[in-house]
C-alpha cells in the first residue's frame, strides 16, 4: 500500500514538474568584461578651469543583472580667492556593484538601466599657500602646508548606458556620494576632495558620461517566463514542443 | 539608435546641471570669527554678577584695539590675535585697572568653501595682575565657533 503510495506521489510531482515548465521561455545574454573612459572629466575643463579630472572605468558582468565594477580617477584641483588659495590633488579607487532593473530580454546585455553602490577610497595631498584674514586685530596671511590624507566615502549611482556600436558602449551615471571621513581631521576638511568633491560636505551630487569597450566573455542561458501553464494544452491533451532555445528535459515532461 | 540619442541627452543634461550647480558662487552666511568667551562671577560666592562699566582694550605691538566699552555686564567676548600665541588686555572694570595675558596655540579652520579659513585657538595658560581681578580661570580652553564659555573671571 506504502509502495503505491509513493509511486502514485512521484508520478504526480513528474506531472506538475512537466505542467509548469511547459512555456517556459529563455534568452541567451552574453556577460562582457568592459574598459572606459569618463568623457565628462575632461569637458568640464573648458567650464570649471579650477578642476582637471580624468577617470578610468571597468567592470564585468557577474550575472544578466548583476555588474561588479572598479574605477581610477586622478583629479587636481586648484582656487584662487580672495580670501585664499587651495590645492589638492590625488587619486580616487572606487569598486563596488550595480544592478539593472531591465529583464533579459529587454536588456539583451546591451542596455543597463539600474543603480549601483560603491565605496571609494580617495588618497589626497591638499594645501592651502596662501590664506588671508581680517579680524579685530588687524589683517594678517598664513598658510597651511602641504599634507597628504586618506578619505573615504561611499557612492550610490543611478544610470543608463546603451551599446553605440559593437563593442562600444556609452552611458552616463549622476552620483550621489555620502562622506565617511576626509581623514584630515574636523579643521581641515578639504575645500576639494579628489573623487568626491566638497569634503565640507556630508553629501555630493556629480555627473559622468562615459565611453566603454565591450568584450563578450560568455553567454547564459536566463530563464524569462518561467512557471507559467496553458490549460488549453492540458484540456485538449495536445503534445507541446518547446519553444526553441529550450534544452532539451523541459516542456517534454508530459 | 533611439535609445542612443535619448541617453546622450540625458547624459549631456546631467552633466550640464552638474557644472552649472558647481560654478555657481555662493555668498558666506556662517560666523567667521572665534571669540574667547568670559563670564563676570562674584569673588568668594562664585555668583554671576554685573560690572557697571567694563572696558577692555587689545595690545598689539603697534597699537591698542578697543574691544568693550560697555555698562552693566555680565560677560564679555574677545578676539584672539591669530598672529601671535599671546594676547594681551587691559581690563577696567569699574574704573579699576588690570592687565590679562592669555597664553595659546592656534589652528586653521575651514569654516565652508565659501567663508575660507579662521583660526580655532587653546588656551595654554592665564597671567592677570590683581588690582581688581581676583582670579581669572579657564573653564574651556577651546576657543572655537561653538561660543561655549572659556574663562570665568572672578572680582
Amino acid at each position: 500500500m506504502a509502495k503505491r503510495t509513493c509511486i502514485s506521489f512521484f508520478s504526480l510531482l513528474l506531472f506538475l514538474a512537466g505542467s509548469r515548465a511547459v512555456a517556459q521561455d529563455t534568452v541567451m545574454v552574453p556577460l562582457h568584461l568592459r574598459a572606459g573612459f569618463d568623457i565628462s572629466g575632461p569637458m568640464l575643463k573648458f567650464v570649471n578651469k579650477d578642476l582637471v579630472s580624468y577617470g578610468l572605468l571597468t567592470s564585468v558582468d557577474i550575472t544578466e543583472a548583476v555588474t561588479l565594477n572598479a574605477g581610477l580617477r586622478y583629479s587636481s584641483f586648484h582656487t584662487e580667492r580672495h580670501i585664499y588659495d587651495f590645492s589638492s590633488r590625488g587619486l580616487s579607487i572606487v569598486t563596488g556593484a550595480e544592478y539593472n532593473f531591465l529583464k533579459a530580454n529587454v536588456s539583451k546585455g546591451k542596455y543597463y538601466a539600474g543603480i549601483g553602490l560603491r565605496y571609494g577610497l580617495s588618497l589626497y595631498a591638499e594645501e592651502a599657500p596662501v590664506i588671508r584674514y581680517t579680524n579685530a586685530w588687524g589683517e594678517g596671511v598664513s598658510s597651511i602646508p602641504l599634507s597628504r590624507h586618506a578619505g573615504h566615502y561611499i557612492e550610490i549611482t543611478p544610470g543608463f548606458r546603451t551599446e553605440l556600436f559593437r563593442g562600444v558602449t556609452i552611458g552616463w551615471n549622476l552620483y550621489m556620494r555620502l562622506l565617511i571621513s576626509a581623514g584630515a581631521g574636523k579643521d581641515l576638511k578639504p575645500v576639494w576632495m579628489p573623487g568626491y568633491g566638497p569634503a565640507t560636505k556630508g553629501m555630493a551630487t556629480a555627473a559622468e558620461y562615459y565611453v566603454s569597450f565591450s568584450i563578450p566573455y560568455k553567454r547564459k542561458k536566463v530563464i524569462i517566463m518561467p512557471k507559467t501553464e496553458d490549460p488549453e494544452y492540458e484540456d485538449e491533451g495536445e503534445p507541446v514542443t518547446a519553444p526553441p532555445g529550450t534544452p532539451s528535459g523541459f516542456g517534454g515532461g508530459r | 539608435m533611439r535609445a542612443v540619442r535619448q541617453i546622450s541627452a540625458c547624459g549631456i543634461a546631467a552633466v550640464m546641471a552638474f557644472v552649472i550647480s558647481s560654478c555657481s558662487v555662493q555668498p558666506c552666511y556662517e560666523e567667521t570669527d572665534p571669540m574667547m568667551n568670559t563670564v563676570l562671577l562674584a569673588s568668594g560666592t562664585g555668583e554671576s554678577v554685573r560690572a557697571d562699566s567694563l572696558r577692555v582694550r587689545g595690545v598689539s605691538a603697534t597699537d591698542t584695539v578697543e574691544f568693550v566699552d560697555a555698562r552693566s555686564v555680565t560677560s564679555f567676548s574677545l578676539p584672539l590675535d591669530p598672529a601671535s600665541n599671546l594676547s594681551m588686555f587691559y581690563i577696567t572694570v569699574n574704573g579699576i585697572h588690570d592687565t590679562a595675558v592669555i597664553y595659546y596655540t592656534h589652528l586653521p579652520h575651514l569654516v565652508s568653501p565659501e567663508c575660507g579659513y579662521t583660526f580655532t585657538s587653546n588656551i595654554t595658560g592665564v597671567a592677570t595682575t590683581h588690582n581688581i581681578i581676583d582670579t581669572l580661570i579657564i573653564e574651556n580652553s577651546k576657543v572655537d565657533l561653538d561660543g561655549k564659555k572659556n574663562l570665568h573671571l572672578f572680582f
